[in-house]
Protein backbone atom coordinates (compact mmCIF):
# COMPACT_ATOMS: atom_id res chain seq x y z
CA UNK A 1 0.00 0.00 0.00
CA UNK A 2 2.65 2.67 0.99
CA UNK A 3 4.24 2.21 -2.56
CA UNK A 4 1.28 3.08 -4.90
CA UNK A 5 1.31 6.78 -4.36
CA UNK A 6 5.00 6.64 -5.29
CA UNK A 7 4.58 4.18 -8.72
CA UNK A 8 1.20 6.64 -9.28
CA UNK A 9 3.43 9.73 -9.37
CA UNK A 10 6.26 7.91 -11.04
CA UNK A 11 3.58 6.87 -13.87
CA UNK A 12 2.51 10.54 -14.09
CA UNK A 13 5.44 11.74 -14.64
CA UNK A 14 6.74 9.08 -17.24
CA UNK A 15 3.47 10.05 -19.13
CA UNK A 16 3.96 13.94 -18.39
CA UNK A 17 7.15 13.62 -19.97
CA UNK A 18 6.51 11.60 -22.98
CA UNK A 19 3.64 13.97 -23.56
CA UNK A 20 5.61 16.75 -23.27
CA UNK A 21 8.60 15.77 -25.73
CA UNK A 22 6.47 14.06 -28.34
CA UNK A 23 4.05 17.17 -28.29
CA UNK A 24 7.21 19.29 -28.99
CA UNK A 25 8.46 17.34 -31.51
CA UNK A 26 4.87 17.05 -33.29
CA UNK A 27 4.13 21.04 -32.97
CA UNK A 28 7.62 21.42 -34.09
CA UNK A 29 6.40 19.07 -37.54
CA UNK A 30 2.81 21.23 -38.02
CA UNK A 31 4.64 24.07 -37.41
CA UNK A 32 7.31 23.52 -40.89
CA UNK A 33 4.00 22.01 -42.19
CA UNK A 34 5.75 18.82 -42.56
CA UNK A 35 3.84 15.25 -42.74
CA UNK A 36 6.42 12.28 -41.59
CA UNK A 37 6.42 9.59 -44.32
CA UNK A 38 8.51 6.54 -43.40
CA UNK A 39 7.18 4.39 -46.24
CA UNK A 40 10.11 5.32 -48.78
CA UNK A 41 12.24 3.70 -46.50
CA UNK A 42 11.10 0.10 -46.55
CA UNK A 43 12.99 0.22 -50.13
CA UNK A 44 16.57 0.43 -48.54
CA UNK A 45 15.99 -2.04 -46.06
CA UNK A 46 18.75 -3.69 -47.11
CA UNK A 47 21.29 -1.23 -47.40
CA UNK A 48 20.35 0.22 -43.92
CA UNK A 49 21.00 -3.41 -42.74
CA UNK A 50 24.29 -3.16 -44.22
CA UNK A 51 24.97 -0.06 -43.05
CA UNK A 52 23.65 -0.90 -39.34
CA UNK A 53 26.48 -4.03 -39.28
CA UNK A 54 29.08 -1.62 -40.85
CA UNK A 55 28.74 0.27 -38.05
CA UNK A 56 28.55 -2.22 -35.18
CA UNK A 57 32.02 -3.79 -37.47
CA UNK A 58 33.68 -0.39 -37.44
CA UNK A 59 33.03 0.39 -33.68
CA UNK A 60 33.41 -3.16 -32.26
CA UNK A 61 36.79 -3.14 -34.11
CA UNK A 62 37.81 0.04 -32.92
CA UNK A 63 36.88 -0.63 -29.23
CA UNK A 64 39.41 -3.18 -29.86
CA UNK A 65 42.06 -1.52 -31.33
CA UNK A 66 41.91 1.73 -29.05
CA UNK A 67 41.68 -0.84 -25.66
CA UNK A 68 45.32 -1.60 -27.02
CA UNK A 69 46.71 2.05 -27.79
CA UNK A 70 45.20 3.46 -24.91
CA UNK A 71 46.51 0.88 -22.36
CA UNK A 72 50.28 1.29 -23.73
CA UNK A 73 49.80 5.39 -23.76
CA UNK A 74 48.41 5.42 -20.40
CA UNK A 75 51.25 3.27 -19.21
CA UNK A 76 53.91 5.21 -21.71
CA UNK A 77 52.62 8.52 -19.83
CA UNK A 78 54.08 7.05 -16.82
CA UNK A 79 57.37 5.84 -18.02
CA UNK A 80 60.95 6.90 -16.65
CA UNK A 81 61.95 7.09 -20.28
CA UNK A 82 61.02 11.11 -20.70
CA UNK A 83 60.85 10.41 -24.83
CA UNK A 84 58.34 7.97 -24.32
CA UNK A 85 56.39 9.86 -22.08
CA UNK A 86 56.20 12.98 -23.54
CA UNK A 87 55.54 11.24 -26.86
CA UNK A 88 52.29 9.72 -25.24
CA UNK A 89 51.28 13.02 -23.15
CA UNK A 90 51.43 14.79 -26.75
CA UNK A 91 49.39 11.90 -28.45
CA UNK A 92 47.04 12.37 -26.11
CA UNK A 93 46.60 16.23 -26.36
CA UNK A 94 46.82 16.48 -29.91
CA UNK A 95 44.49 14.18 -29.74
CA UNK A 96 42.00 15.34 -27.74
CA UNK A 97 42.45 19.37 -28.97
CA UNK A 98 41.59 18.42 -32.22
CA UNK A 99 38.26 17.48 -34.02
CA UNK A 100 37.74 14.52 -35.14
CA UNK A 101 36.76 15.48 -38.70
CA UNK A 102 40.16 17.28 -39.09
CA UNK A 103 42.15 13.73 -38.21
CA UNK A 104 40.31 11.69 -40.49
CA UNK A 105 41.10 14.00 -43.37
CA UNK A 106 44.64 14.17 -42.56
CA UNK A 107 45.24 10.64 -41.30
CA UNK A 108 43.55 9.49 -44.41
CA UNK A 109 44.46 11.55 -47.34
CA UNK A 110 48.22 12.66 -46.06
CA UNK A 111 49.41 9.89 -43.37
CA UNK A 112 47.66 6.74 -45.19
CA UNK A 113 48.39 7.92 -48.63
CA UNK A 114 52.02 8.47 -47.77
CA UNK A 115 52.36 5.11 -45.94
CA UNK A 116 50.24 3.20 -48.00
CA UNK A 117 46.58 2.18 -46.07
CA UNK A 118 44.64 2.29 -48.91
CA UNK A 119 42.38 0.18 -47.59
CA UNK A 120 39.02 2.43 -46.16
CA UNK A 121 37.86 0.39 -44.25
CA UNK A 122 41.28 -0.38 -42.05
CA UNK A 123 42.06 3.52 -42.31
CA UNK A 124 38.89 4.17 -40.77
CA UNK A 125 39.57 1.79 -38.08
CA UNK A 126 42.82 3.08 -37.28
CA UNK A 127 41.82 6.63 -37.11
CA UNK A 128 38.95 6.04 -35.12
CA UNK A 129 41.44 4.00 -32.88
CA UNK A 130 43.63 6.65 -32.88
CA UNK A 131 40.52 9.44 -31.53
CA UNK A 132 39.54 6.94 -28.85
CA UNK A 133 42.79 5.80 -27.97
CA UNK A 134 43.82 9.30 -26.25
CA UNK A 135 40.63 9.02 -24.56
CA UNK A 136 40.45 5.53 -23.19
CA UNK A 137 44.00 6.65 -22.03
CA UNK A 138 43.00 9.24 -19.55
CA UNK A 139 40.35 7.18 -18.44
CA UNK A 140 42.98 4.59 -17.60
CA UNK A 141 45.29 7.38 -16.11
CA UNK A 142 42.65 8.16 -13.79
CA UNK A 143 41.56 4.34 -12.77
CA UNK A 144 45.48 3.71 -11.80
CA UNK A 145 45.53 7.49 -9.88
CA UNK A 146 42.49 6.29 -8.05
CA UNK A 147 43.81 3.06 -6.42
CA UNK A 148 45.00 3.97 -3.13
CA UNK A 149 48.37 3.55 -1.87
CA UNK A 150 47.79 1.64 0.65
CA UNK A 151 46.87 -1.43 -1.56
CA UNK A 152 50.57 -1.10 -3.12
CA UNK A 153 51.96 -1.23 0.04
CA UNK A 154 50.12 -3.79 1.51
CA UNK A 155 50.99 -6.31 -1.69
CA UNK A 156 54.43 -4.92 -0.57
CA UNK A 157 53.70 -6.31 2.61
CA UNK A 158 52.64 -9.68 1.90
CA UNK A 159 55.33 -10.09 -0.24
CA UNK A 160 54.35 -10.00 -3.57
CA UNK A 161 56.33 -9.60 -6.71
CA UNK A 162 56.25 -6.65 -8.91
CA UNK A 163 54.26 -8.60 -11.86
CA UNK A 164 52.13 -10.54 -9.20
CA UNK A 165 51.03 -7.08 -7.39
CA UNK A 166 50.04 -6.01 -11.16
CA UNK A 167 48.33 -9.58 -11.49
CA UNK A 168 46.21 -9.82 -8.36
CA UNK A 169 45.94 -5.98 -7.22
CA UNK A 170 46.19 -3.29 -9.54
CA UNK A 171 44.39 -5.30 -12.80
CA UNK A 172 41.48 -6.22 -10.92
CA UNK A 173 41.14 -2.81 -8.65
CA UNK A 174 41.72 -1.16 -12.24
CA UNK A 175 39.18 -3.04 -14.53
CA UNK A 176 36.48 -2.68 -11.46
CA UNK A 177 37.05 1.21 -11.67
CA UNK A 178 37.07 1.55 -15.25
CA UNK A 179 34.63 -0.87 -16.84
CA UNK A 180 31.97 1.27 -16.36
CA UNK A 181 33.62 4.29 -18.22
CA UNK A 182 35.24 1.94 -20.93
CA UNK A 183 31.71 0.82 -22.01
CA UNK A 184 30.32 4.76 -21.81
CA UNK A 185 32.92 5.12 -24.29
CA UNK A 186 31.98 2.09 -26.41
CA UNK A 187 28.73 4.31 -26.81
CA UNK A 188 30.70 7.54 -28.06
CA UNK A 189 33.13 5.09 -30.81
CA UNK A 190 29.50 4.31 -31.85
CA UNK A 191 28.40 8.01 -32.81
CA UNK A 192 31.43 9.23 -33.66
CA UNK A 193 32.07 6.50 -36.36
CA UNK A 194 29.37 7.95 -38.06
CA UNK A 195 31.97 10.86 -39.58
CA UNK A 196 33.54 8.12 -41.55
CA UNK A 197 31.23 9.07 -44.17
CA UNK A 198 33.20 11.60 -45.17
CA UNK A 199 35.55 9.13 -46.41
CA UNK A 200 33.22 7.16 -48.02
CA UNK A 201 32.94 4.11 -45.60
CA UNK A 202 29.43 2.47 -46.23
CA UNK A 203 28.50 2.91 -42.76
CA UNK A 204 24.90 3.80 -41.55
CA UNK A 205 25.40 7.73 -41.42
CA UNK A 206 26.93 7.30 -45.28
CA UNK A 207 24.40 4.89 -45.93
CA UNK A 208 21.31 7.20 -44.76
CA UNK A 209 23.16 9.83 -46.77
CA UNK A 210 22.88 8.19 -50.16
CA UNK A 211 19.59 7.47 -49.52
CA UNK A 212 18.86 11.02 -48.80
CA UNK A 213 20.28 11.69 -52.06
CA UNK A 214 17.58 9.27 -53.20
CA UNK A 215 14.31 9.63 -51.89
CA UNK A 216 14.83 13.49 -50.84
CA UNK A 217 13.26 12.22 -47.52
CA UNK A 218 15.89 13.81 -45.32
CA UNK A 219 14.15 14.48 -42.05
CA UNK A 220 12.83 10.88 -41.85
CA UNK A 221 15.73 9.56 -42.80
CA UNK A 222 18.00 11.18 -40.48
CA UNK A 223 15.06 11.12 -37.81
CA UNK A 224 15.65 6.91 -38.55
CA UNK A 225 19.17 7.31 -38.54
CA UNK A 226 19.24 9.01 -35.25
CA UNK A 227 16.41 5.99 -33.60
CA UNK A 228 18.95 3.52 -34.71
CA UNK A 229 22.33 4.95 -32.93
CA UNK A 230 20.31 5.38 -29.92
CA UNK A 231 19.31 1.56 -30.38
CA UNK A 232 22.70 0.57 -30.08
CA UNK A 233 24.16 3.21 -27.59
CA UNK A 234 20.91 2.33 -25.40
CA UNK A 235 22.12 -1.12 -25.24
CA UNK A 236 25.43 -0.08 -24.49
CA UNK A 237 24.29 2.16 -21.52
CA UNK A 238 22.43 -0.59 -19.79
CA UNK A 239 25.31 -2.96 -20.21
CA UNK A 240 27.30 0.07 -18.28
CA UNK A 241 24.69 0.29 -15.68
CA UNK A 242 24.45 -3.59 -14.81
CA UNK A 243 28.50 -3.17 -14.82
CA UNK A 244 28.34 -0.29 -12.59
CA UNK A 245 25.78 -1.88 -10.06
CA UNK A 246 28.34 -4.73 -10.16
CA UNK A 247 31.43 -2.76 -9.44
CA UNK A 248 29.42 -1.40 -5.98
CA UNK A 249 28.81 -4.71 -4.96
CA UNK A 250 32.61 -5.63 -5.36
CA UNK A 251 33.22 -1.99 -3.67
CA UNK A 252 31.13 -3.15 -0.70
CA UNK A 253 31.85 -6.94 -0.16
CA UNK A 254 35.76 -5.34 -0.15
CA UNK B 1 6.00 20.04 -9.13
CA UNK B 2 3.49 22.45 -9.87
CA UNK B 3 5.59 25.71 -10.87
CA UNK B 4 7.25 23.38 -13.04
CA UNK B 5 4.88 22.00 -14.75
CA UNK B 6 3.16 25.62 -15.06
CA UNK B 7 6.48 26.70 -16.33
CA UNK B 8 6.27 23.78 -18.91
CA UNK B 9 2.72 24.48 -19.84
CA UNK B 10 3.68 28.32 -20.31
CA UNK B 11 6.48 27.77 -23.02
CA UNK B 12 4.49 24.76 -24.70
CA UNK B 13 1.75 27.37 -24.99
CA UNK B 14 4.09 30.27 -26.14
CA UNK B 15 5.26 27.84 -28.67
CA UNK B 16 2.39 26.86 -30.27
CA UNK B 17 1.38 30.51 -30.63
CA UNK B 18 4.15 32.28 -31.25
CA UNK B 19 4.04 30.56 -34.64
CA UNK B 20 2.82 31.51 -37.74
CA UNK B 21 5.33 35.20 -38.37
CA UNK B 22 4.29 37.84 -40.72
CA UNK B 23 5.20 37.02 -44.51
CA UNK B 24 8.31 38.78 -45.72
CA UNK B 25 7.82 39.45 -48.95
CA UNK B 26 11.07 38.84 -50.56
CA UNK B 27 12.55 35.91 -53.13
CA UNK B 28 14.55 33.49 -50.58
CA UNK B 29 16.67 31.01 -53.39
CA UNK B 30 18.39 28.29 -52.14
CA UNK B 31 21.57 26.96 -53.69
CA UNK B 32 24.90 25.25 -52.21
CA UNK B 33 27.91 27.69 -52.28
CA UNK B 34 30.61 25.27 -53.16
CA UNK B 35 29.93 24.93 -57.16
CA UNK B 36 32.34 27.72 -58.69
CA UNK B 37 31.58 29.49 -60.88
CA UNK B 38 27.88 28.53 -60.79
CA UNK B 39 27.31 28.91 -57.02
CA UNK B 40 30.61 29.98 -54.79
CA UNK B 41 31.32 32.73 -52.51
CA UNK B 42 33.37 36.12 -53.13
CA UNK B 43 36.47 36.91 -50.78
CA UNK B 44 34.52 38.22 -48.27
CA UNK B 45 32.02 35.03 -47.77
CA UNK B 46 29.34 36.58 -49.68
CA UNK B 47 27.37 34.45 -52.25
CA UNK B 48 28.72 35.15 -56.08
CA UNK B 49 28.78 33.54 -59.64
CA UNK B 50 26.30 32.62 -62.50
CA UNK B 51 23.24 31.42 -60.13
CA UNK B 52 23.54 34.22 -57.64
CA UNK B 53 23.20 36.81 -60.22
CA UNK B 54 20.72 35.06 -62.15
CA UNK B 55 18.55 34.48 -58.88
CA UNK B 56 19.28 38.51 -58.59
CA UNK B 57 17.60 39.27 -62.42
CA UNK B 58 14.95 36.85 -61.17
CA UNK B 59 14.26 39.09 -57.89
CA UNK B 60 14.17 42.32 -60.28
CA UNK B 61 11.98 41.03 -62.87
CA UNK B 62 9.24 39.92 -59.50
CA UNK B 63 9.68 43.13 -57.93
CA UNK B 64 10.81 41.53 -54.70
CA UNK B 65 14.25 41.62 -52.75
CA UNK B 66 16.22 38.60 -53.01
CA UNK B 67 17.73 36.40 -50.07
CA UNK B 68 20.20 33.85 -50.86
CA UNK B 69 19.97 30.70 -48.78
CA UNK B 70 23.40 28.58 -48.78
CA UNK B 71 22.34 24.84 -48.23
CA UNK B 72 23.97 21.58 -48.50
CA UNK B 73 23.07 20.03 -51.69
CA UNK B 74 21.11 16.73 -50.25
CA UNK B 75 19.18 19.86 -48.16
CA UNK B 76 18.15 21.59 -51.29
CA UNK B 77 14.75 19.66 -51.93
CA UNK B 78 14.04 19.55 -48.25
CA UNK B 79 14.28 23.08 -48.17
CA UNK B 80 11.72 24.07 -50.76
CA UNK B 81 9.21 21.02 -49.17
CA UNK B 82 9.38 22.63 -45.91
CA UNK B 83 8.75 26.33 -47.60
CA UNK B 84 12.55 27.68 -46.01
CA UNK B 85 13.10 28.89 -49.57
CA UNK B 86 10.59 29.52 -52.45
CA UNK B 87 12.79 28.81 -55.18
CA UNK B 88 16.48 26.51 -55.61
CA UNK B 89 19.02 27.76 -58.15
CA UNK B 90 21.85 25.52 -58.04
CA UNK B 91 22.88 24.27 -61.31
CA UNK B 92 20.30 21.24 -60.53
CA UNK B 93 19.48 18.93 -63.57
CA UNK B 94 15.87 18.27 -63.97
CA UNK B 95 15.05 14.43 -63.30
CA UNK B 96 12.41 12.36 -63.06
CA UNK B 97 13.39 11.71 -60.21
CA UNK B 98 13.77 14.52 -58.25
CA UNK B 99 10.54 15.81 -60.91
CA UNK B 100 8.12 13.23 -58.74
CA UNK B 101 9.03 15.72 -55.46
CA UNK B 102 9.76 19.06 -56.65
CA UNK B 103 8.45 21.57 -59.85
CA UNK B 104 10.91 22.26 -62.45
CA UNK B 105 10.99 25.72 -64.75
CA UNK B 106 12.05 25.23 -68.68
CA UNK B 107 15.40 24.17 -68.57
CA UNK B 108 17.90 27.68 -68.35
CA UNK B 109 21.02 25.83 -69.10
CA UNK B 110 22.69 22.50 -70.16
CA UNK B 111 25.98 20.54 -69.16
CA UNK B 112 27.42 16.94 -70.10
CA UNK B 113 28.90 14.89 -67.88
CA UNK B 114 32.84 13.92 -67.72
CA UNK B 115 35.60 12.29 -66.51
CA UNK B 116 38.44 13.41 -64.03
CA UNK B 117 41.15 10.47 -64.52
CA UNK B 118 44.53 9.57 -62.40
CA UNK B 119 47.52 9.66 -64.96
CA UNK B 120 48.45 6.73 -64.38
CA UNK B 121 44.83 4.27 -64.98
CA UNK B 122 44.05 2.79 -68.10
CA UNK B 123 40.62 4.35 -68.48
CA UNK B 124 40.07 5.96 -71.47
CA UNK B 125 36.32 6.09 -71.73
CA UNK B 126 33.43 5.95 -69.60
CA UNK B 127 32.57 2.05 -70.34
CA UNK B 128 36.37 1.42 -69.23
CA UNK B 129 35.08 2.04 -65.61
CA UNK B 130 32.45 -0.82 -65.87
CA UNK B 131 35.01 -3.08 -64.29
CA UNK B 132 35.30 -5.01 -60.84
CA UNK B 133 38.74 -3.47 -60.12
CA UNK B 134 37.84 0.11 -60.85
CA UNK B 135 36.83 2.45 -58.32
CA UNK B 136 34.73 5.58 -58.95
CA UNK B 137 34.46 8.52 -57.26
CA UNK B 138 31.26 10.81 -56.79
CA UNK B 139 30.11 13.59 -55.01
CA UNK B 140 26.63 12.31 -53.37
CA UNK B 141 23.47 12.78 -55.06
CA UNK B 142 24.85 14.45 -58.07
CA UNK B 143 23.77 13.11 -61.54
CA UNK B 144 27.29 11.92 -61.87
CA UNK B 145 26.30 9.67 -58.75
CA UNK B 146 23.54 8.56 -60.22
CA UNK B 147 24.93 7.70 -63.89
CA UNK B 148 27.62 5.48 -62.38
CA UNK B 149 24.58 3.81 -59.73
CA UNK B 150 22.55 3.36 -63.30
CA UNK B 151 25.56 2.54 -65.68
CA UNK B 152 28.81 1.68 -64.00
CA UNK B 153 27.49 -0.85 -61.63
CA UNK B 154 30.45 -3.31 -61.82
CA UNK B 155 33.20 -1.13 -60.34
CA UNK B 156 33.17 0.10 -56.90
CA UNK B 157 31.16 3.70 -55.88
CA UNK B 158 32.55 6.02 -53.76
CA UNK B 159 30.32 8.32 -52.98
CA UNK B 160 31.83 11.58 -51.16
CA UNK B 161 30.88 14.64 -49.39
CA UNK B 162 32.71 16.89 -51.44
CA UNK B 163 33.54 18.05 -55.23
CA UNK B 164 37.55 18.75 -53.47
CA UNK B 165 37.46 14.89 -51.79
CA UNK B 166 36.34 13.51 -54.89
CA UNK B 167 39.15 15.37 -56.79
CA UNK B 168 41.84 14.08 -54.41
CA UNK B 169 40.66 10.63 -54.24
CA UNK B 170 42.17 10.95 -58.28
CA UNK B 171 44.78 12.76 -57.60
CA UNK B 172 45.84 10.11 -55.34
CA UNK B 173 45.24 7.16 -57.26
CA UNK B 174 42.44 6.27 -54.49
CA UNK B 175 40.06 6.14 -57.18
CA UNK B 176 40.12 5.60 -61.13
CA UNK B 177 38.10 8.73 -62.02
CA UNK B 178 35.86 10.99 -60.65
CA UNK B 179 32.26 11.75 -62.48
CA UNK B 180 31.19 15.19 -62.42
CA UNK B 181 30.42 18.18 -65.32
CA UNK B 182 32.87 19.33 -68.08
CA UNK B 183 33.69 22.69 -66.69
CA UNK B 184 34.44 21.22 -63.56
CA UNK B 185 36.46 18.52 -64.60
CA UNK B 186 38.18 20.81 -67.00
CA UNK B 187 39.14 23.29 -64.68
CA UNK B 188 40.46 20.63 -62.56
CA UNK B 189 42.70 19.06 -65.05
CA UNK B 190 44.02 22.31 -65.48
CA UNK B 191 44.87 22.85 -62.01
CA UNK B 192 46.24 19.65 -61.43
CA UNK B 193 47.57 18.69 -64.98
CA UNK B 194 50.77 15.82 -63.31
CA UNK B 195 48.55 13.84 -61.42
CA UNK B 196 45.16 13.53 -63.62
CA UNK B 197 43.82 13.62 -67.33
CA UNK B 198 40.40 15.23 -68.42
CA UNK B 199 37.97 13.04 -70.61
CA UNK B 200 35.79 15.21 -72.01
CA UNK B 201 34.08 13.74 -74.12
CA UNK B 202 29.92 13.49 -73.84
CA UNK B 203 29.37 9.99 -72.67
CA UNK B 204 25.84 10.62 -72.77
CA UNK B 205 22.67 13.17 -73.55
CA UNK B 206 23.01 16.67 -72.32
CA UNK B 207 21.60 17.15 -68.35
CA UNK B 208 19.00 20.07 -68.80
CA UNK B 209 19.44 22.87 -65.69
CA UNK B 210 16.24 23.87 -64.16
CA UNK B 211 15.15 25.87 -61.06
CA UNK B 212 13.29 24.03 -58.80
CA UNK B 213 10.25 25.03 -56.64
CA UNK B 214 7.72 23.42 -54.51
CA UNK B 215 5.55 20.97 -56.33
CA UNK B 216 2.03 22.75 -57.01
CA UNK B 217 3.03 26.05 -56.87
CA UNK B 218 1.61 27.03 -60.43
CA UNK B 219 1.85 30.70 -60.27
CA UNK B 220 5.30 31.16 -59.34
CA UNK B 221 5.94 28.34 -61.87
CA UNK B 222 4.39 30.53 -64.45
CA UNK B 223 6.62 33.83 -63.69
CA UNK B 224 9.80 32.17 -63.47
CA UNK B 225 8.96 30.33 -66.90
CA UNK B 226 8.19 33.56 -68.53
CA UNK B 227 11.31 35.22 -66.59
CA UNK B 228 13.64 32.86 -68.36
CA UNK B 229 11.85 33.62 -71.64
CA UNK B 230 12.61 37.49 -71.23
CA UNK B 231 15.96 37.00 -69.95
CA UNK B 232 17.27 35.00 -72.89
CA UNK B 233 15.93 36.89 -75.40
CA UNK B 234 17.12 39.94 -73.40
CA UNK B 235 20.69 37.90 -73.76
CA UNK B 236 20.60 37.93 -70.78
CA UNK B 237 23.42 34.68 -70.52
CA UNK B 238 25.22 36.03 -72.91
CA UNK B 239 25.87 39.37 -70.08
CA UNK B 240 26.73 36.15 -67.58
CA UNK B 241 28.79 34.61 -70.15
CA UNK B 242 30.87 37.42 -70.57
CA UNK B 243 31.35 38.47 -66.91
CA UNK B 244 31.37 34.92 -65.02
CA UNK B 245 33.05 32.74 -67.66
CA UNK B 246 34.76 34.13 -70.45
CA UNK B 247 38.30 31.89 -70.11
CA UNK B 248 35.76 28.94 -70.01
CA UNK B 249 34.05 29.88 -73.03
CA UNK B 250 37.01 30.46 -74.78
CA UNK B 251 38.11 26.75 -74.43
CA UNK B 252 34.76 25.04 -74.98
CA UNK B 253 34.41 27.21 -78.32
CA UNK B 254 38.25 25.65 -79.06
CA UNK B 255 37.60 22.28 -78.36
CA UNK B 256 34.09 22.35 -79.65
CA UNK B 257 31.76 21.71 -76.82
CA UNK B 258 28.09 23.30 -76.67
CA UNK B 259 28.27 26.08 -74.61
CA UNK B 260 25.93 25.89 -71.22
CA UNK B 261 23.27 28.62 -72.69
CA UNK B 262 22.77 27.48 -76.05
Amino acid sequence: MKKSPALFYKSISVVLVTVILVGFVWISLVRINHRLDFSTLWAYKYRLWQGFKMTLIMAFASLLVSLLLGSVAAMAQKSRFLVLSYLAKIYIQIIRGTPLLVQIFFFFYIIGTAWGVDNRYLAGVLILSLFEGAYIAEIIRGGLESIDESQFELAKAVGLTPAKTFRLVTFPLLMARILPALTGQFASIIKDSSLLSVIAIPELTQITQEISADNYRLFENYFFLGLLYFVMTFAVSLITRHLERMYKHENSAG
Amino acid sequence: MKKILAVLLVVLLAAVFSGCSAEKDELVVGMELAYPPFETKDERGEPYGVSVALAEALGEYLGKPVRIENINWDGLIPSLETERVDVVISSMTITEERAKTVDFSEPYAHAYLALLVNRESPVEKAEDLNQPERIIAVKKGTTGHVYAQNHLTNATINALSSESACVTEVIQGKADAFIYDQLTIYRQNQANPETTRAVLIPFQESEKWGMAIKKGNKELLEQINAFIKDFRAAGGFEKLTEQFLAEEKKTFDALGFPWFFE
